[in-house]
């Protein structure tokens, strides 16, 4: 359901590779809460990139950053903190001219890696100081008159520690989302319809492996624009979602699920430098269980995001979303959404970026852990994000970057502060 | 002895009185209102008849060499797709060709003038021949100044927009791309994860 906010921050560092792909294509302004991971290119900059062959450009980097984690294993008891490493390396083909124009016919393929390493000589964090992190993504989109077609495909596989110090294994996830879609066009332009069908394979291993899943989403989505960067639209959305380890999901009191979310609004400009998106609409799970969705306002999403450029480089963000969401702690969550986020360059060299974001989960249905089933659970999640790098030239920079994740909630033993600081280095060009 | 004085005086400054020529008769100015225009041919041709036929024979080879140059040149413009040029070429081509049909006529006329051996036609179809071949060659070196599409064509309508940089430039309508985001999950259970 959450499409747009990347919320985890050690996810950033590898998901932005592969996402990234399908962003460029679909030319949208991403909005990604937490922490930054290492820059793609400098701010502001066009004129790097190899070029490979008459309209193929290459983008490679590398990075490192050095930090402390003040709490390795998410938990306010008798937190283990420790010193990390992260590094990074990724490589960018496509025919996008350094200015951004793609033409027609467009291509982005990415692949990166992260290797994380605790340094921390705790014998809790030995079984997972080392972690490799590979990402690949590819996107294809042809079209830009009345017909447009465009494929793509990001890959990521995601190694954390887990909640409890005494597991032997990760949180190991292996993340697969692949979509094909077509826009349609007729006439001017004014009036816009995409069809777009998204598949991901979410494979958990270890202790959470019960909640893989298999989700598949198809969206049909028309607009018209009354004014050319302005549009109102209306969205249906129908999901089928179901567990791929059946007899753990069926133990875990899992359950398939058929989402829908119907949706009306409007996106776009509302002035030269403000947008917005305006969305509201029905939405219900369509659990197969007992339990799912319902109530008027458990019926209702609704997502309003505000933009404001002050200037040309400097961006605020600002949103409020309601929704609900598969969970792996239960059937589902209802989610209430707070964010903002301020991106700000300057003279070309530093590139700030802060966000922040406070989710109210209240988890419903069907809990893994029945003694959160008698009491309820209620989470309130807060994230914080916040790097300034400063590019020497445009193809090395270094910076600073900090970190913040805090989990409140009416079960104590499920709240933790996480707090990471680092500071980073790399090449890109 | 006085008056044989003054009758030779007199006779002196009478003689030389006399003597001089009467005042010339102003002539009558072009814009003098009422005065006619001279439109006469002051000259007549030199040439002998023979000559005529010979220089008549030149003037059309010269105007066959004009009529072909031009024809080049309309190859030319075909060639170059300039359709400014092959415009301005086409119409000399005509004009040469309504002016050599012309100028056949008068060669007819002129060589049974010849023959009959009348001087006024024989000098009048000559005289037209003449203008022709003129023609002719005023518009051969028109179409060599033909001018194409390089000097005259100011191409098509460009329009220059300038776009305030504030405006995002990716489109803001379009759905959000796919991805659904993955977070670490919370944690399940104290026991578990």
């Amino acid at each position: 359901m959450n499409r747009r906010l990347a919320l985890w921050v050690p996810l950033f560092a590898t998901l932005l590779v592969a996402r990234a792909a399908s962003a460029q294509t679909a030319g949208q302004a991403e909005v990604t809460i937490g922490y930054q991971g290492l820059p793609y290119k400098a701010s502001g900059e066009a004129n790097t990139g190899i070029q490979v062959s008459d309209g193929v450009l290459l983008h490679v980097g590398a990075g490192a950053e050095a930090g402390y984690d003040t709490n390795v294993f998410y938990s306010n008891v008798d937190p283990i903190a420790s010193p990390l490493i992260r590094t990074s390396v990724f490589g960018d083909l496509s025919n996008a001219t350094r200015t951004g124009a793609a033409g027609r016919i467009s291509f982005d393929a990415r692949a990166g890696v992260v290797y994380r390493r605790y340094q921390s000589d705790d014998p809790n964090v030995d079984n997972f100081k080392n972690a490799w992190m590979p990402t690949a993504g590819l996107a294809l989109s042809a079209g830009g008159g009345q017909f447009g077609f465009g494929i793509a495909d990001t890959f990521a596989r995601i190694e954390d520690p887990p909640y409890n110090p005494g597991e032997l294994a990760p949180i190991l996830r292996y993340n697969n989302q692949a979509s094909v879609e077509g826009r349609w066009a007729p006439g001017g332009g004014r009036i816009t319809a995409t069809l777009r069908y998204t598949n991901m394979v979410d494979i958990f291993q270890n202790s959470y492996s019960y909640a893989s899943t298999d989700s598949n989403y198809l969206l049909l989505d028309a607009s018209w624009k009354w004014l050319p960067k302005t549009a109102i639209f209306v969205n249906a959305q129908q999901g089928y979602i179901f567990y791929l380890n059946e007899a753990e999901a069926a133990a875990a009191n899992k359950e398939s699920s058929f989402p829908l979310l119907v949706t009306a609004g409007l996106r776009g400009l509302l002035t030269e430098r403000t947008s917005a998106t305006l969305a509201l609409g029905y939405t219900n799970g369509f659990y197969s269980g007992i339990s799912s969705t319902g109530g008027l306002w458990g019926s209702t999403f609704a997502d309003l995001s505000f933009t404001l450029r002050p200037t040309v480089l400097s961006r605020i963000v600002a949103g409020y979303r309601h929704e609900f969401q598969n969970a792996v702690v239960s059937t589902f969550s209802y989610n209430e959404n707070l964010y903002a986020s301020y991106v700000q360059q300057l003279a070309g060299r530093l590139a700030l970026d802060l966000s922040v974001r406070y989710s109210h989960r209240n988890y419903q249905g069907q809990f893994v852990d029945m003694a959160q089933q008698l009491i309820g659970r209620e989470d309130n999640f807060v994230q914080l994000g916040g790097t300034l790098d400063y590019f020497v030239r445009n193809w090395i920079y270094f910076g600073v970057g900090y970190s913040l994740m805090s989990n409140g909630s009416n079960i104590p033993t499920v709240e933790y502060v996480k707090q990471q600081m680092f500071v980073r280095l790399g090449l890109t060009y | 002895m006085l008056n044989a004085k003054v009758l030779l005086t007199t006779t002196f400054v009478a003689s030389t009185v006399f003597a001089q020529a009467p005042a010339p008769i102003a002539p009558p100015s072009a814009n003098a209102p009422g005065a006619p225009a001279d439109v006469s041919v002051k000259q007549r041709p030199t040439l002998t008849p023979e000559e005529m036929v010979n220089q008549s024979r030149e003037y059309a080879k010269n105007m066959a060499e004009v009529l072909k140059r031009i024809q080049v040149l309309q190859d030319q413009a075909k060639r170059e797709k300039d359709i400014i040029r092959l415009n301005c070429v086409t119409d000399k081509v005509v004009q040469v060709r309504v002016n050599m049909s012309i100028a056949e006529q008068s060669m007819a006329s002129l060589q049974e003038a010849v023959t009959r051996a009348d001087e006024g036609e024989r000098t009048h179809e000559f005289t037209r021949l003449t203008i022709v071949n003129q023609k002719v060659q005023v518009l051969g070196a028109e179409a060599e100044n033909c001018i194409g599409e390089d000097l005259s064509f100011v191409g098509a309508t460009k329009v220059d927009i300038e776009i305030d940089p504030n405006i995002p430039q990716y489109d803001p309508t379009q759905p959000p791309a796919p991805g659904i985001d993955i977070e670490r999950p919370g944690e399940a259970s104290p026991l578990a994860g």
